[in-house]
């Protein structure tokens, strides 16, 4: 069983708070990321769950009981580092068997367990090899076989895929994903990258300033941001001023009709992702702009275009465009997402 | 570089090491050596005879003694050096610039100055011509070199090794034994073998604090030197040197090929 709760935490390096009342539930078998850009206090939450650093207040509770005062070799959380630190002076099997032998397993058992995760990470015929002779890749697979081997209850990623080039993130996240799904280990896993994020786990947790911003699916977030920095978060890029009234969503491109929000007359801000806005040079759409920008990204184009109303970056998949175009828009009023008031103003 | 320099190169090393040692050893078989001879004129055993059988059980005693002094100043220099180098290495606080200078202190300042200040205090305190006060004067030379050598190992330390050791499992102990040592063996390896030899070498403290009761080695060999007695001198000098060859050829051994390649 890994069933993890985190309620309230709050944690501080010397005077300096670092997390602020974080609560987060990790059911059994799933996995969930944290989200957010460098230096938001992640990596000191996986810590803290670890046993590695103690919280100024709340609660870190498996399975119902707290995890208070609990040394981190009683705990059954079992962290892996953003680099593979693996034991220079040990070869992969002894690597491996680290942690079997810090519970004083017996040699034909801690052998078994070696052989079976060997297989279950790919590593299997480089148990003798020296760490050194060891690919980036590999390493990062044994640091994570290291962990597995113990039967973790939660299971605690710290980057794992940042130090590796892009095809073997690939694979790694693959592997990561099919062990996560076979063994069903609790997970919670930290990342900046929010691609990986959204591709990886069940539920995502953006975490921004040391606070968490919002939890969800990552079609949640990435559809559904709660405010203008969660959206900006995930690549949105154009966010306007609106009046809500009567049904009636009034900015500078348009009058657009929604469902009915908070704010009722107030000024509020919405946002629209880039590739939600469709864009043509020959159709009747209602709004026209001139291309200022145009930079080709190989699935699609971006696009700066200039409209009576403001700027708005548009993602065109296909068709061919140039500065100086004179295209026509339209915002689809179902992908308008609006913000109520309080909440951040866009920058 | 190509092969042939190398050997040329490796070739004037060896004489630049080893020929004064080559004159060490002719002079310690020599029963009679006179000005031009370019040889001995008379081979013999009379200076190894001399140290083994004659002076035989002084010699071995002042070995005896050195060895102790030696060893117990390195494995103390080690005990308080090893905390002493993790926290000047790994943590950031104030006052670690004048921790610095007050380390070196005992360097600079010249070892006469050093021994006859604590001499005084020695006296005073009973520890004047006893082991503990050999020990300790040795120690204020052996001290700063062993901290600046585990300050150097543990800055280049990764302590997150020992997070994720213990995120495995391990105790304190455990982290201690099969992480922290291993990690930085070789580091305490050179600190432990730079006090053994600085204080096997001491004369001058070791005189002053120790006042003829204590007699290391050098003690003695100073003695024979001023004795006029070249070849015992250096049969005695040879027996001297012997530790320090023997740690530096383990210590290479043990470092492992990689730093060898650079030798051989």
């Amino acid at each position: 069983m890994g069933d993890l709760v985190l309620e309230k935490l709050s944690i501080r390096y010397g005077r300096r708070p670092v997390i602020a009342e974080f609560s987060l539930r990790v059911a059994d078998g799933e996995m969930v990321s944290i989200l957010g850009p460098s230096g938001a206090g992640k990596t000191t939450i996986l810590k803290a769950v670890a046993g590695l650093i103690e919280p100024v207040s709340g609660d870190i509770r498996l399975d119902g009981k707290s995890l208070a005062g609990v040394p981190p070799d009683k705990r059954n959380t079992i962290m892996v580092f953003q680099k593979p630190l693996l034991f220079p002076f040990m070869n992969v099997e002894q690597n491996i068997a680290f942690g079997l032998r810090m519970k004083g397993m017996a040699q034909r058992q801690v052998r078994r367990a070696v052989e079976d995760i060997l297989a279950l990470t790919q590593l299997a015929g480089l148990d003798k090899r020296k760490v050194h002779e060891l690919s980036g890749g590999q390493q990062q697979r044994v640091s994570l076989a290291r962990a597995l081997v113990l039967k973790p209850a939660v299971l605690l990623l710290d980057e794992p895929l940042s130090n590796l080039d892009a095809n073997l993130r690939q694979q790694m996240r693959e592997l990561i994903q099919e062990i996560q799904q076979k063994t069903r280990v609790t997970t919670l896993f930290v990342t900046h990258d929010q691609s990986e994020a959204l591709i990886m786990s069940h539920r995502v947790t953006l975490l921004l300033d040391g606070r968490l911003r919002q939890v969800g699916r990552p079609q949640d977030l990435y559809h559904h941001p709660v405010d203008p920095d969660v959206a900006r978060f995930f690549g949105g890029t154009n966010f306007f001023e609106g009046r809500f009234k009567d049904g009636f969503l009034h900015t500078g491109f348009g009058v657009f009709e929604l469902p009915a929000v908070n704010g009722n007359g107030l000024p509020l801000t919405a946002t629209i992702r880039p590739e939600d806005i469709l864009i043509s040079v020959t159709s009747d759409f209602e709004l026209e702009g001139q291309v200022e920008r145009a930079h080709f990204e190989g699935m699609a184009t971006r696009l700066w275009v200039k409209c009576p109303g403001g700027h708005l970056v548009v993602l065109a998949g296909r068709g061919e465009f140039f500065p100086g175009q004179t295209v026509r828009l339209r915002l689809p009023a179902e992908r308008i997402r609006v913000f109520p008031p309080g909440a951040v103003e866009p920058v | 570089m190509k092969p042939l320099n190398r050997t040329i190169i490796g070739g004037l090393i060896f004489l630049a090491v080893g020929l004064p040692f080559l004159q060490l050893v002719i002079w310690s078989f020599s029963n009679r050596w006179f000005y031009p001879g370019l040889l001995p004129q008379l081979w013999g055993w009379r200076a190894w005879h001399y140290i083994f059988d004659t002076a035989g059980a002084q010699i071995v005693g002042a070995i005896g003694q050195s060895l102790a002094v030696a060893t117990v100043t390195a494995v103390i220099a080690l005990l308080i050096g090893l905390p002493a180098g993790r926290a000047l290495g790994l943590y950031a606080f104030k006052g670690k610039d004048v921790i610095s200078v007050i380390l070196i202190l005992p360097v600079i300042v010249p070892p006469l100055c050093v021994s006859m200040g604590l001499h005084h205090w020695f006296i005073r305190l009973g520890l004047a011509e006893s082991f503990s006060g050999v020990v300790l004067v040795h120690l204020t030379f052996c001290l700063p070199y062993t901290v600046f050598v585990l300050w150097g190992v543990f800055s280049n330390y990764n302590p997150e090794f020992e997070d994720q050791a213990r995120s495995l499992g391990a105790s304190t102990t455990g982290i201690v034994l099969r992480v922290m040592l291993p990690m930085t063996l070789p580091g305490l390896v050179v600190a432990a073998l730079f006090s053994f030899l600085l204080s096997w070498s001491q004369y001058l403290a070791t005189l002053i604090i120790g006042g003829g009761k204590i007699t290391t080695l050098p003690i003695i060999l100073f003695a024979l030197m001023t004795s006029g007695d070249r070849p015992v001198a250096a049969a005695v000098s040879l027996v001297f040197v012997a530790p320090a060859f023997l740690a530096l050829l383990f210590s290479a051994r043990y470092m492992g090929r990689q730093s060898m390649a650079g030798i051989w």
